[in-house]
C-alpha cells in the first residue's frame, strides 16, 4: 500500500488540475523550446553535411570556354583528380505552352546512368531521359506548375521554341541556396544539343579530389593543377568555386541562425524557471496549513522537504511526458521546413539523444532549482506561523509611494483603486511575472527593430536594383544601337549598356581563394548607389581599381580599402586596388563593381556589351514584368539574340528571401518568448485570484457585478501588461543592439546599423495587452463565479 | 416600536436548502416560513450547524433554496442572476461579518466608498463625504485614511458597519458581529445596532451572545434546520432547542376573539397554553358577583399550568381581554407530562409558578369570601 505521504503528494498533483497545468505547462513550454531547437540544431548541422555529400558534390567547379570530350579525359589524370565531369549549361526560356516565360538554366550531361558528381536525386517519374526529353531540378516548379509527361516549350538563344516534354523530377542538393541569383536547373542529354543548335562541348567542369575531400587547401591546390592544364589547353577558366565534400555552402549562415535560436531557446528556459519559482512559491503558501499539521504530528523538516521535492520533480516528470515527444516532433518539422528551404534533404525523422538528454535535464533541474529556496522555506517554517491562519486583514498596515500616489489621483475609482494596489500586493511574484514579460516583450520589441534593420537593408540593396528592366544577350551589341532601339519602346526612359566579366581571385601562394562576379555600370550611372563600408565608389578614369561587397572579409579577413587584390581575369592575372568595400546581401557570394569603360576594354568589347539596364516611368513588380515582356519581344522580333530579362525588384525578392526567412524565425522566437510571457502572467493572475477568493466574495457581498469583478482582475493584468511593456521597451535597446550585432555578423560578415522600429513598440503594447486581457479573463471569469457561500464560510 | 404597524419586509415561504457533501445529502433548512417586517431588530440563534447561517444566506441571496421562495420587499431574489443579485444586494442590504472582512489594500474611508461606487449610488462627488460621515457616525473620522490593518478589531468591525450603511440599504444584515470582539467592543457594536433600528433600519443578525438577545425585538431559535416557534421558545426557555422543537412539533393554534372566554371556573382542562399575541384576564367571581381580576398575561406567558400539574379542574376563569384578539399555542395534557419528564430545569421552574399562582389565588380566594 502506498505510505500516506506519498499519497498526499499523489493527491496535490490530481485535485488541483489547473495549478498542475499551470505548473506543468511553465516547465514544457521550456522543455519543449530547448528539444525542438537544440534537435533541429542537431539534425541540421548533420543532415545538411550528409545530404550535401550523399550528392557526390564537386569539389572543384570550374567556368571556362568551350573544351572537348579529350580535355576532360586528360584532365581525369591529372593528380589529385578523382572523378571529372563535364557539363555544358546555357540559359534559355521556358513556359508551359501559351503561359508565361521564365529563366532556366539547361544543363547537358554526357550520361545520365554513368553519373558520379553532383549527383541528382530521383524524385518522380524517369531519371534518364531520351533524348529531346527534359528533367526539371524540383525548385523549376515553383515558377511553372508542370506535371512528368507534360510539354514544355523552349526558347533558345537564337529565338527558335523547342517543345520537350518532362521525363521527370529530379533534386539536385548541390544547388543550394549559395547562388541566389541563378535561375533554376534542368537537364537534358548531351545528344540533344544539336538540336537545341548548341554544340556539344562543355564549358563546366566538374572535379572530385582524391585524399581528403574537406580539406580546402588540398582541393585548392588539386584546382590550381586542373586550372594549369586546361589553360595550357588555351582554353579559359571564368571562375572557380571550390567546395568542401562535407559542407553545405550554407552552413555558417544555417548555423548562425540556429545559434541565435539557441540563445532564445536558453532564455525561454530561463524565463520558464522564473515561472515555476512563482507558482512553487504560491503552492507552497497555499499549504503551509499542511505543512504545520503534519509538522504537529511529528514529521521531520527533511520529510517535508522530500515530499515536496517528489511532487516538484512529479510535475517535471509530466511535463517532460508532454515536451520530449512534441519538441522531438517539432525539431524534425523545423529541420524539415529549413531543409526544403536550402535545398537538402533530411535522413528521416529520428530521437535526437543530445535534445533528449537536455530536455531531461532542463524538465528535472529547472524546476528544482527554481523551487528549491521556496521549498526549503516552507519546510522549515514554524508549527504556529504554518497554521495560524490570517483573514483579509492579514496584510501591511501602510503602503507605498506607489499605492499613495494613486489614491491622490481623483478620478481612480475604488474598484481602479484595488486593481492598482492588488499589482503590487505580491512583489516577488510581481517581480518574476515582469521579468518574464518584459524579457519576452523587449526580445518582441528587437526582432522588430532587426527586422527594420533587415528590412532597411533589403531596401537599400533596391539601391543595386534600381533599373526596373535587366536585359542580357548572348552575344555583345553596340551600346548606342541597343540603346537607341529600346528608348523606341513606349515608357522607357533610360538605357544603359553593362559589362561584366567573371574573375578568380588568386592568394598570395597563386591558389585560387574564391571567384568575383565583376559589374561594370558606367561610371556616372544612376542606377546604383551602394552603401559604402570603406573606401570610395568608382571614379571616371580608375583602372584596375575595383569595389568588393563585405563577403571578401570571409577570404581576406584584414583587406582594406587602398589595398591590392591579385585577380585573374580571362586567364590573365593582374594586380587590382580595392578602392572601397561595400555592403551586399550575400556573405557567401562576393561581387565587385569596376568602370565600363575599362571593363569594356579589358574584354576588347569597347562600346558593347552583353548587358543593359533600363528604367521605366513606373517602378512596381508587376510593371515591370510587363514592360521586360515587352522589351523582350520588340527586340527579339528586330532579331536580337536576348538570353534574358527581368524585372528589377524580382531579383532583388530572390535575393532578399533568405533574409524574409531569418525574419520569420526571430518572429516566431519572438512570440514564443511572448508565450511564455503569457502563461507566467496568467499563472499569477491565477494565483491571486486563488488567494484572492475571500476578498472577492466580499466585493459580492457589497454589490459588485460580474462585469465589476471581472474587470477587477483584467485592470490589474493590464496594469502589469503596461509595466512590462514601458520595461521592455527600454530593455529592448540593448536587446536590439545585441541581436542586430549578432544577425549581422552572421549574415554579413560586419556589424549593423541599430535602427528603431516604431511598429514594434506599438505591437507589442497592443499584444501585451491582449495577451494580458486573456491571461486575465480565465481567472477573472472564475473571479465571477464564485459564489459568496463558497468563499465566506459563517460556520 | 409597534411590530404591528410596520410593512412585511421579509417572507420566506416553506424554504428547504438540501447540501450535497460527500458523506451524502445533508438538509439544512426544512421547509422555513420567517415573516419579518421593517424596522424590527432579529437575533437568530441556534447552536453550530443548526442552520442559522443558511438561514441567513437565504435572506442575502449569498445560497439558493432548493425549493419554497424568498421575498425581500416584494421581490423573489432567486429569479435574478448571480451578477443581478449582487447589484441588488448592494442596494438593499448591508451585510457584516464576524471577521469584518475590509479589503486589506483600502483605506477604512475607500472601503466605504466601495459599495457606493459598485452600485453607482449617490454621486461621485458625494461619495467621500458621505463616507466620512457614516464613519463619523461610528466613531472613525480619525481613522479614515488608514488601512484596516492599522485599526483596533472593534473599529474595524465599527468601519465594516459604515461599509454596510454606504448604500444606505434599509436591511443590515450580520453574522456574529460580536464574535471576535472584546466585550467593550461588543458594547458598543450593539450600541450602533440600536441606533440604526431606532432609525428605522431593519436589523437581522446571528450571534451566540445571549446579552445581545435580551436587547432584540424578535429572537428566531433555529434548531436542526426548523425555526422553534417563537412563543415556546420566550414561554419555555429552559428547554433544550431539541425539547423546544419537538414541543414546537406538537402545538395546536387558537384564535380566541376579543372578550371571549377560554377557561371556565371549575372546569376540567386538558391543555397547556402558551400566549403567542394579545393578553388575557384570570378572573374571580365574588359573591357579590363582582369580578376580580387576578393576573392579565401576555404574549409569552402561559396559563393552565397549575391544573396540569395538581389535577384539580380549573381554579379560575381566563378570558381574552376586550382591547384585542388573542392568538396562544396549546399543548396536550400528555405531551405537556412529557415534556415535565424530559426537562426537570422546566419542571422546576413551573412548579414554582404554580406554587405562586396557587398563593396568589388563595390570598384572593380570602379576600372574595371578604367581600
Amino acid at each position: 500500500m502506498i505510505r500516506p505521504r506519498w499519497r498526499k503528494v499523489l493527491s496535490d498533483l490530481w485535485d488541483n488540475k489547473m495549478r498542475t497545468l499551470l505548473v506543468v505547462a511553465s516547465i514544457a513550454v521550456g522543455v519543449f523550446s530547448i528539444g525542438m531547437i537544440a534537435g533541429t540544431y542537431e539534425i541540421i548541422s548533420k543532415d545538411m553535411g550528409a545530404s550535401y555529400a550523399s550528392a557526390n558534390p564537386a569539389n572543384i567547379d570550374l567556368r571556362t570556354d568551350d573544351f572537348n570530350q579529350e580535355l576532360l579525359d586528360s584532365i581525369k589524370n591529372v593528380d589529385g583528380v578523382n572523378e571529372a565531369e563535364g557539363r555544358r549549361f546555357f540559359s534559355v526560356r521556358v513556359r508551359i505552352p501559351g503561359g508565361e516565360w521564365t529563366n532556366l538554366d539547361l544543363v547537358a550531361i554526357n550520361d545520365f546512368t554513368d553519373n558520379h558528381v553532383n549527383l541528382l536525386l530521383p524524385i518522380e517519374g524517369n531519371p534518364y531521359p531520351a533524348n529531346k526529353q527534359v528533367l526539371l531540378e524540383k525548385k523549376a516548379l515553383a515558377d511553372l506548375s508542370v506535371q512528368v509527361g507534360d510539354d514544355l516549350e523552349f526558347q533558345l538563344p537564337n529565338g527558335k521554341i523547342k517543345t520537350m516534354a518532362v521525363a521527370g523530377i529530379v533534386q539536385d542538393q548541390t544547388t543550394g541556396a549559395g547562388d541566389f541569383l541563378a535561375p533554376p536547373l534542368s537537364y537534358v542529354t548531351r545528344d540533344t544539343l544539336p538540336w537545341l543548335g548548341q554544340s556539344t562541348d562543355y564549358n563546366r567542369l566538374l572535379v572530385t579530389v582524391e585524399g581528403d575531400s574537406n580539406d580546402i587547401d588540398h582541393i585548392r591546390e588539386v584546382s590550381t593543377s586542373v586550372s594549369d592544364k586546361i589553360e595550357k589547353s588555351n582554353i579559359l577558366v571564368y571562375r572557380t568555386e571550390l567546395n568542401k565534400t562535407n559542407e553545405h555552402p550554407m552552413s555558417s549562415t544555417v548555423e548562425a541562425i540556429l545559434g541565435i535560436l539557441m540563445a532564445l531557446g536558453i532564455l525561454i528556459v530561463f524565463l520558464s524557471s522564473s515561472l515555476i519559482a512563482n507558482t512553487l512559491n504560491s503552492l507552497l503558501t497555499q499549504h503551509l496549513p499542511h505543512i504545520g499539521v503534519m509538522k504537529l504530528i511529528g514529521a521531520r523538516s527533511q520529510q517535508i522537504f522530500g515530499m515536496y521535492i517528489a511532487l516538484i520533480l512529479s510535475f517535471g516528470m509530466i511535463a517532460l511526458l508532454i515536451a520530449l515527444p512534441t519538441g522531438g516532433q517539432a525539431a524534425y518539422a523545423l529541420s524539415l521546413f529549413i531543409a526544403n528551404k536550402m535545398n537538402f534533404n533530411l535522413q528521416g525523422y529520428r530521437i535526437v539523444p543530445l535534445a533528449y538528454l537536455l530536455q531531461i535535464i532542463v524538465a528535472l533541474l529547472i524546476p528544482l532549482v527554481a523551487g528549491f529556496i521556496p521549498v526549503i522555506n516552507g519546510s522549515r517554517v514554524k508549527v504556529q506561523e504554518a497554521i495560524s491562519g490570517s483573514g483579509l486583514s492579514a496584510s501591511k498596515a501602510s503602503y507605498g509611494w506607489l499605492e499613495r500616489l494613486g489614491s491622490r489621483v481623483k478620478w481612480l475609482t475604488r474598484p481602479m483603486l484595488i486593481s492598482l494596489r492588488n499589482t503590487f500586493r505580491r512583489k516577488r511574484r510581481l517581480l518574476l511575472t515582469l521579468l518574464t514579460l518584459t524579457i519576452g516583450g523587449a526580445i518582441f520589441i528587437a526582432v522588430f527593430n532587426v527586422q527594420l534593420s533587415l528590412e532597411d537593408f533589403i531596401k537599400k540593396t533596391e539601391k543595386y536594383f534600381i533599373a526596373d528592366v535587366t536585359l542580357n544577350f548572348d552575344r555583345p551589341y553596340r551600346v548606342d544601337e541597343i540603346n537607341n532601339a529600346v528608348m523606341n519602346v513606349p515608357h522607357v526612359q533610360h538605357s544603359e549598356g553593362w559589362s561584366f566579366v567573371s574573375a578568380d581571385i588568386i592568394r598570395p601562394d597563386n591558389s585560387v581563394a574564391d571567384y568575383l562576379t565583376i559589374l561594370a555600370p558606367p561610371v556616372d550611372s544612376k542606377l546604383i548607389d551602394p552603401i559604402m563600408l570603406e573606401g570610395r565608389w568608382l571614379q571616371p578614369g580608375d583602372k584596375k581599381a575595383i569595389t568588393v561587397s563585405e563577403a571578401i572579409w570571409s577570404d581576406f579577413p584584414d583587406l582594406q580599402a587602398g589595398e591590392q587584390l591579385k585577380l585573374k581575369i580571362n586567364g590573365q592575372e593582374d594586380e587590382w586596388t580595392v578602392v572601397g568595400i561595400f555592403r551586399f546581401i550575400s556573405r557567401d557570394q562576393i561581387i565587385g563593381y569596376a568602370t565600363y569603360d575599362y571593363i569594356s576594354e579589358l574584354l576588347n568589347l569597347p562600346k558593347q556589351a552583353f548587358s543593359y539596364r533600363i528604367v521605366t516611368d513606373e517602378h512596381t513588380l508587376e510593371y515591370q514584368k510587363q514592360m521586360s515582356a515587352t522589351i523582350d519581344k520588340y527586340l527579339r522580333d528586330l532579331g536580337y539574340h536576348v538570353s534574358e530579362t527581368q524585372a528589377g525588384l524580382s531579383t532583388l525578392e530572390t535575393a532578399s528571401e533568405s533574409l524574409a526567412i531569418l525574419i520569420n524565425f526571430l518572429l516566431i522566437m519572438a512570440l514564443l518568448t511572448a508565450l511564455v510571457g503569457s502563461i507566467g502572467l496568467t499563472g499569477t493572475m491565477g494565483m491571486n485570484v486563488m488567494e484572492r477568493t475571500r476578498e472577492i466574495g466580499v466585493m459580492r457581498a457589497i454589490g459588485a457585478t460580474d462585469g465589476q469583478l471581472m474587470r477587477t482582475v483584467m485592470v490589474e493584468g493590464m496594469i502589469i501588461g503596461l509595466i512590462s511593456w514601458f520595461l521592455g521597451a527600454i530593455f529592448s535597446f540593448p536587446i536590439t543592439f545585441l541581436l542586430s550585432r549578432i544577425i549581422s555578423l552572421a549574415i554579413f560578415n560586419s556589424p549593423s546599423q541599430f535602427v528603431l522600429n516604431p511598429m514594434g513598440f506599438i505591437i507589442w503594447l497592443g499584444l501585451v495587452l491582449i495577451l494580458s486581457a486573456i491571461a486575465s479573463v480565465l481567472p477573472a471569469r472564475s473571479a465571477a463565479r464564485l459564489t459568496i457561500r463558497e468563499v465566506l464560510a459563517y460556520e | 416600536m409597534n411590530d404591528t404597524t410596520n410593512a412585511l419586509q421579509i417572507q420566506l415561504r416553506k424554504v428547504i436548502k438540501r447540501f450535497k457533501t460527500g458523506a451524502g445529502e445533508y438538509i439544512g433548512l426544512r421547509g422555513v416560513d420567517v415573516d419579518i417586517m421593517a424596522g424590527q431588530f432579529v437575533a437568530i440563534v441556534g447552536k453550530s450547524g443548526s442552520g442559522k447561517s443558511t438561514l441567513l444566506n437565504m435572506i442575502t441571496g449569498i445560497d439558493h433554496p432548493t425549493s419554497g421562495e424568498v421575498l425581500v420587499n416584494g421581490v423573489n431574489i432567486y429569479k435574478m442572476t448571480e451578477s443581478e443579485r449582487s447589484l441588488w444586494r448592494g442596494h438593499n442590504l448591508g451585510i457584516v461579518f464576524q471577521f469584518f472582512q475590509l479589503l486589506p489594500m483600502l483605506t477604512l474611508l475607500e472601503n466605504t466608498m466601495l459599495p457606493m461606487d459598485y452600485c453607482n449610488a449617490f454621486s461621485p462627488n458625494e461619495r467621500p463625504e458621505r463616507a466620512m460621515e457614516l464613519l463619523k457616525m461610528v466613531g472613525l473620522q480619525e481613522q479614515a485614511h488608514k488601512l484596516p490593518a492599522a485599526v483596533s478589531s472593534g473599529q474595524q468591525q465599527a468601519a465594516a458597519i459604515a461599509r454596510a450603511l454606504a448604500t444606505d440599504p434599509p436591511i443590515i444584515v450580520a453574522d456574529e458581529p460580536t464574535g471576535n470582539l472584546d466585550s467593550r467592543s461588543s458594547e458598543e457594536i450593539i450600541e450602533l445596532f440600536y441606533q440604526l433600528v431606532s432609525k428605522g433600519k431593519t436589523i437581522i443578525l446571528v450571534t451566540h451572545d445571549p446579552s445581545i438577545t435580551k436587547r432584540t425585538t424578535r429572537t428566531l431559535v433555529i434548531s436542526d434546520g426548523m425555526i422553534i416557534n417563537e412563543t415556546v421558545a420566550q414561554a419555555l426557555p429552559l428547554l433544550n432547542h431539541t425539547q423546544m422543537l419537538k414541543v414546537t412539533n406538537l402545538l395546536e393554534r387558537m384564535d380566541i376573539p376579543a372578550g371571549n372566554t377560554i377557561i371556565h371556573k371549575g372546569e376540567h382542562i386538558d391543555y397547556f397554553f402558551m400566549i403567542a399575541q394579545g393578553e388575557v384576564e384570570v378572573v374571580l367571581q365574588s359573591q357579590k358577583r363582582e369580578e376580580v381580576t387576578l393576573a392579565r398575561l401576555g404574549a409569552g406567558e402561559f396559563f393552565g399550568e397549575v391544573e396540569l400539574i395538581n389535577g384539580s379542574n380549573s381554579i379560575a376563569s381566563v378570558r381574552a381581554t376586550p382591547d384585542g384578539p388573542v392568538k396562544l399555542v396549546a399543548l396536550h395534557r400528555k405531551d405537556f407530562a412529557d415534556m415535565l419528564v424530559g426537562s426537570p430545569l422546566t419542571e422546576e421552574s413551573i412548579t414554582r409558578i404554580v406554587q405562586a399562582r396557587l398563593a396568589q389565588n388563595r390570598a384572593a380566594d380570602r379576600r372574595r369570601r371578604l367581600w
